[in-house]
């Protein structure tokens, strides 16, 4: 176990050594100052917010603010029991990693320690979240990366000394040295240091006074240059470091492994708590310094850390799978946030200290698909001759502002992934089968993979351009640093350049550039070269330029909806200056979004969430008139361009917001109901008008959309579907009942309307009913009963039966297909002017025929079918003959013959589907023949394409013939 | 023919039932040769279409009854293709240039112009000119009316428009001064009586008097929708009588269960409430005038005297808001809130201010 740990360290120490310098100082300063352990013990420390003696020392040591002030103290009593625990523990526990750290302690443990543990769970002084402390904290470390958060409290018997020292002095009992001889230290550092800085010719600490030519920008001076000086979050650090240290074992081979898997599963129990981040590496580094005894004191001490057992299992696991993959999951990384908060700068940090050299990729290159592809081969694939021989990291810096070319470097990433991915696959196939996996594995090696890490950086992870990308790729969202942090460190970098700053100044200035940090290091540069002083009034006249920040639509309805609680809510109440303040906020808040539009559907749609006092309604009117106003507005502005006019819209937004601001955290949906709305708007418009141009013009030209909805379709479907028709068959209708269908059946056709089979779910709980609703229901075809559809609302609509349903699709594409043939027929007649009404009648006597034809096949009904088909069919020709000329005539008589056997022969099959008596059928073909006969005309036999009446039977010709 | 509203559709000037005197003056018009522009406005379901079609047949004959639709693609400026359909006969077209929305300017543009711009081939036709009848013409947007302005004068020999609106309101100026203007005023409910009389004996239905009247007053002096009704009512009722039940059109029912709710109570979750069945209206391709109009005339039978003007004040207010602006949600919602304002001072005896 021990050897299992301790064996990989000086690799990777050497490792890190070579690329990191920084180290080497520190181990060299190591020994004559101990290293605080324990910096648990910081609740009974006297820690100073801002400690510039040891800060600078520290800095020297390349850890600027790394060992947290004041911790130095704790020194002395922690040093021997580290030593002497670790031999123990050696001694003792020869078990594995978890049992190791589910050993609780011997009771003999120095006391004085447990008590202190003890108190401070008591008093909640550490936790594993920073936010469950209230007031300044400082994060401590454990070796295995356990990090919980320390309460920074003063004791009381150190106050009165403390206040004496201030913060120039620390209290001497508990260091090692005597404050005397480290501010002494410290001077002569700040001396070389000062020398240094001026033969180098960057003045500004000695020489503050002279104008220098080539002064660096603060920015790039103080940019952090270790893992461990980093201002971002701790969490997004730590988790951008796990996920490099994942790359090792693909990138470095394997002697890496076994100490990275540990880091990495330090890490990684790690993403998943808010922590910080400043000692982890070197502590890993100086493990034989007994890390074991800290983490096995830490594990006891700290009750808050149960969980750590329960999931080691699962972290096993994972280090084993990480082992076995290697490269992460994800093969790309893409860090966003607003400007300002050191995304770059981590990115360089983490690849630099995992040992990788960087490529950037930023938006000022070309990014054109080729050119990137090249670059990207180029760092994954090939190797320095030269002295820096460590492998590449590509960052890809501002890629949200990849457009048109700059989309190139998009794809060719995600080419690269799902290669990748390919070939992941084709490696898993090997195992099962081999040539398959050989062939897919090829094919991997064809299209460039990606085994370098590649790390993307964008301001806006939504933008448009990263869509695909945010799918494959691990996304970290960048979060402000802490106000306080960032002070410190201003004040900090204020001290050493001499500049004379108040703390309540910066935290000030932090406050209102919004933790952004290079925008606080300008400003600075810029007064201290002025030779101007900051202060807290100053900040918010004009010397500060302000960021045009535009926020999130979420965040500007939260501006809205929620009326902040500070103290410019007291100051409002006392004086009304700070109504104007107010609005000015929201204005230049609102403006810089710009998308009124969305934020005003975002005001409506949620503006009736929210829980305002109103007892008659008046703030709900004038808020929803101001929206109205602000509608007009908009559309005034899109109609006559005037673009000016804009600058009006956010106050209509602002009034709201003085109307129904709460002080409670509103909970704010993003706007769809209008949209979804139009959506179905559309689609529904779409289906009118399509149902619309498909009636017959005659009908339509009378119609428009609005009459369709309003007048028509209520009252169509009444009449659609009377329930005064009985589903029953055919011939056992009345005749007024015949006569109801046929004109239901024009109707429809004349509406083109139609029934279509709609697979209707089938009932599993119900067997005997899924039988019946396999065979589909019917609805409409244009689906007007859509059109009254609403929600809650149940309308008095009766639905035809399905039989009857059948029946009348039955006869309504019948009846279009006999009005095509005669269509037809009448086309090729010459149009003459009394066509329209004669096609009326022949309709409506086709109509009466059909219905006849309707008739059941009773033996003994079929001569009276005749007869009654007869006269009907002789008036019509009657009628035909005296309107139009003779050939006409002729014509339309022979169509008559055509499609009386038409209709009847269909009439004929359909009485053989419903089995009546077969020997009706001898008996109708002769009924059919001496039709034909009668009529005296030569036979006309039409075979209509695609109609069937579902039974085939074979007849002869010769049967019709005869 | 199908429903009774097409089937009794009256085609020739005489057979038109009411408004006699604009019958007469139409056929005069037809046959004196020179026809001019018609702007013929009125409510829908007043017959107005039915009074042009039966003039268009004054004036060609009935060849101008045989129609087939045709389907134009128009190109528009940002090379977009639309689709559009025309009603045409040999002497006439329709078109409903709404269809397109915004790019109906394109539409009235391309179509006259080559409309205008070809003579009458055909010699044995009445009239030299050619008639374009526009549905829908107070939807149309300015540029589109703007378009038509210089149309209408210089093409006048080959070309006769005849508009058709609801209202002359949208309807510009210059062309309101270029076309002879014809209301059609919608049928009394006598007249609507009359006519669902007429059309009963011809159909052998059952003549309810009583019914009838109902039927008419129902359907807000619309003939189409009292035809409609008519039959609906006799295809439900095996026997009709005085006491069937009229069904009224399901949005008009829906629009009266939000009046319920909005008399009910009045609070910010209430209008919530009614927003899902607003939206679920408008999606139903109900027009949002229509929504509003509706909702005031279900809202008024249930409200004090006194309150019933300062509603239809603001029913007002806000339909004109909908018509100029784009969010017809907005104004439909204020127009529910002012509402219960009103009607909670009103409740409440607080003196209105006036906001």
């Amino acid at each position: 176990m021990d050897m299992d740990m301790d064996m990989p360290l000086p690799e990777e120490l050497e490792l890190l050594e070579s690329n990191f310098q920084l180290y080497d100082d520190y181990l060299d300063l190591e020994p004559p100052e101990p290293y605080p352990e324990e910096e648990q013990e910081e609740d009974h420390q006297p820690t100073p917010s801002i400690d510039p003696p040891l800060i600078s020392e520290t800095h020297i040591n390349g850890h600027k603010r790394s060992r947290s002030d004041g911790s130095d103290a704790s020194a002395p009593e922690n040093v021997c029991p580290s030593d002497e625990k670790r031999s123990r523990f050696d001694d003792v526990d020869p078990k594995s990693d978890e049992d190791w750290l589910r050993y609780s302690p011997p009771p003999r443990e120095t006391n004085q320690v447990v008590e202190e543990r003890e108190r401070a769970v008591e008093e909640k002084i550490v936790s594993r979240y920073a936010s469950q402390i209230d007031g300044a904290c400082i994060p401590v470390t454990a070796p295995s990366g356990d990090r919980v958060y320390a309460k920074i409290c003063r004791v009381e018997r150190e106050e009165p000394r403390l206040k004496k020292l201030d913060v120039k002095a620390q209290s001497g009992g508990l260091i090692l040295e005597p404050v005397s001889i480290l501010l002494q230290k410290v001077e002569r550092e700040a001396f070389s240091k000062a020398l240094q800085a001026s033969s180098e010719g960057q003045s500004g600490i000695t020489l503050p006074e002279t104008p220098v030519v080539h002064e660096q920008l603060w920015v790039d001076k103080y940019a952090p240059s270790s893992f461990s000086e980093l201002l971002s979050d701790e969490q997004t650090n730590r988790e951008v470091l796990l996920w490099l240290k994942q790359w090792d074992s693909c990138v470095f081979g394997s002697e890496i492994r076994s100490t990275c898997d540990e880091v990495l599963s330090a890490l990684r129990r790690h993403s998943s708590i808010a922590q910080h981040q400043k000692h982890s590496d070197s502590i890993f580094l100086r493990k034989n310094k007994g890390p074991r005894w800290r983490n096995e004191r830490f594990e006891n001490s700290n009750n808050l850390d149960r969980e750590n057992s329960n999931s080691k299992g699962v972290q096993d696991l994972w280090n084993k799978k990480s082992r076995l993959t290697g490269p992460p999951e994800q093969k790309l990384l893409l860090l966003c946030g607003p400007p300002g908060l050191g995304k770059t700068t981590l990115a360089h940090i983490a690849a630099k200290h995992c040992g990788y050299h960087v490529v950037e990729v930023n938006a000022s290159d070309d990014r054109s698909s080729s050119t990137i592809e090249a670059k990207i081969l180029d760092v994954v694939q090939m190797n320095s001759v030269m002295a820096d021989s460590r492998p590449k990291c590509l960052v890809i810096d501002e890629i949200d502002g990849a457009l048109g070319d700059g989309k190139g470097a998009v794809e060719v990433l995600l080419k690269m992934v799902s290669a990748e991915k390919k070939s992941d696959m084709g490696k898993e196939n090997i195992a099962k089968e081999e040539q398959s996996g050989k062939k897919s594995s090829k094919k991997g090696r064809k299209t460039a993979s990606l085994s370098r890490p590649v790390i993307c950086i964008c301001n806006d992870l939504y933008a448009p351009a990263l869509r695909t990308l945010r799918q494959v790729a691990k996304v970290h969202v960048f979060v402000q640093p802490t106000v306080s942090r960032v002070a410190s460190r201003l004040k900090y970098i204020c001290n050493k350049e001499g500049m004379k700053t108040s703390s309540i100044a910066l935290t000030a200035l932090a406050e209102y550039t919004e933790c952004d940090i290079r925008s606080c290091l300008n400003t600075l540069q810029f007064l201290n070269k002025r030779n101007k002083t900051l202060s807290a009034l100053e900040i918010s006249s004009q010397v500060v330029g302000r960021k045009d920040m535009s926020k999130s639509a979420f965040d500007i309805w939260k501006e809205i909806f929620q009326r902040r609680k500070k103290k410019r809510e007291i100051k409002s109440d006392n004086n009304s200056s700070s109504m104007p303040n107010e609005f000015d906020i929201l204005h230049s808040l609102i403006s810089n979004r710009g998308d009124y539009d969305l934020i005003l559907d975002g005001i409506h749609e949620n503006i009736l969430h929210l829980h305002y006092h109103d007892p008659v309604m008046q703030k709900t009117v004038k808020c929803l008139n101001s929206l109205g106003v602000s509608d007009l507005m908009h559309q005034y502005i899109l109609r006559t361009q005037k673009m000016s006019l804009y600058v009006y819209l956010p106050p209509s937004a602002i009034t709201v917001h003085h109307l129904v601001a709460q002080v409670q955290r509103p909970n704010i949906e993003w706007p769809k109901s209008y949209q979804r709305s139009r959506t179905m708007w559309l689609e529904k418009m779409e289906t009118l008008r399509s149902w619309h141009y498909k009636i017959p013009p005659y009908i339509s030209r009378h119609l428009s959309t609005k009459s369709f909805v309003e007048d028509l379709i209520s009252p169509l479907l009444h009449i659609l579907s009377p329930p005064t028709l009985r589903p029953v068959a055919l011939q056992l209708l009345s005749e007024r009942e015949k006569n109801d269908l046929a004109q239901l059946v024009s109707t429809m056709v004349s509406y083109s309307i139609t029934y279509k089979s709609v697979k209707s779910e089938p009932l599993p709980n119900n067997p005997r009913h899924e039988a019946v609703s396999d065979t589909s229901s019917l609805s409409f075809n244009p689906p007007i009963n859509d059109f009254i559809n609403f929600k809650d609302y149940s309308s008095g609509h009766c639905v035809l039966a399905l039989a009857m349903k059948q029946v009348l699709l039955h006869e309504v594409e019948k009846q279009k297909i006999l009005q095509v043939s005669i269509g037809r027929s009448i086309h090729s007649t010459d149009g003459c002017t009394k066509e329209r009404k004669d096609f009326v009648e022949v309709e409506a006597s086709r109509a009466q025929s059909t219905k006849n034809d309707c008739v059941p096949a009773c033996v003994g009904k079929n001569m009276k079918n005749i007869s009654q088909c007869n006269p009907s069919t002789s008036k019509m020709l009657s009628n035909l003959g005296s309107s139009e000329s003779t050939t006409v005539g002729v014509k339309l008589k022979s169509h008559g013959v055509m499609k009386n056997s038409f209709s009847r022969s269909s009439n004929f099959f359909d009485r053989f589907k419903k089995s009546s008596s077969k020997g009706s059928q001898s008996t109708d073909v002769a009924v059919k023949k001496e039709a034909t006969l009668r009529d005296m005309h030569p036979l006309l036999f039409k075979f209509n394409e695609g109609f069937t009446n579902a039974v085939k039977r074979p007849v002869r010709i010769r049967d019709f013939l005869l | 023919m199908a429903l009774l509203v097409d089937k009794h559709r009256p085609r020739t000037l005489d057979n038109l039932s009411y408004h006699s005197d604009l019958s007469a003056r139409l056929r005069a018009l037809a046959q004196s040769g020179d026809f001019p522009h018609l702007l013929v406005y009125g409510p829908s379901g007043a017959g107005k279409k039915t009074r042009i079609v039966a003039t268009l047949r004054e004036l060609y004959g009935p060849g101008v009854e045989k129609i087939k639709i045709d389907s134009r693609v128009f190109q528009t400026t940002s090379n977009r293709k639309l689709e559009f359909n025309i009603v045409a006969s040999v002497y006439h077209l329709e078109i409903t240039p709404s269809d397109v929305g915004n790019y109906d300017r394109v539409v009235v543009q391309d179509l006259l112009k080559e409309v205008a711009q070809t003579q009458q081939v055909d010699l044995g036709a009445k009239q030299r000119f050619k008639v374009v009848v526009i549905n829908e013409a107070d939807h149309l947007t300015r540029d589109a009316q703007a378009a038509l302005r210089r149309t209408m004068e210089k093409y006048s020999p080959n070309l006769r428009l005849i508009l058709l609106a609801n209202s002359t309101s949208n309807i510009i100026a210059p062309i309101r001064s270029r076309t002879l203007l014809v209301r059609v005023a919608a049928p009394s409910e006598d007249e609507i009586c009359q006519v669902l009389k007429r059309v009963g004996e011809k159909e052998h239905f059952r003549d309810v008097e009583a019914l009838n009247q109902k039927i008419a007053k129902d359907s807000g002096r619309n003939l189409r929708r009292a035809l409609l009704m008519y039959e609906a009512v006799h295809a439900q009722n095996e026997v009709v009588t005085e006491k069937s039940l009229v069904p009224p059109p399901d949005w008009e029912a829906l629009i009266a269960q939000i009046a319920d709710e909005i008399i009910e109570e009045h609070t910010p979750a209430r209008i919530l409430q009614v927003r899902a069945k607003l939206y679920d209206l408008l999606t139903h391709c109900i027009p949002a005038t229509t929504i509003l109009k509706t909702l005031t005339w279900k809202l008024i039978p249930k409200i004090d005297d006194e309150l019933k003007p300062d509603i239809i004040r603001w029913s007002a207010f806000y339909e004109h808001r909908i018509r100029l602006g784009t969010k017809v949600i907005f104004h439909l919602e204020a127009f529910v809130a002012k509402f219960m304002r009103v009607l909670e001072s009103y409740l409440n005896g607080i003196e209105l201010d006036f906001d």
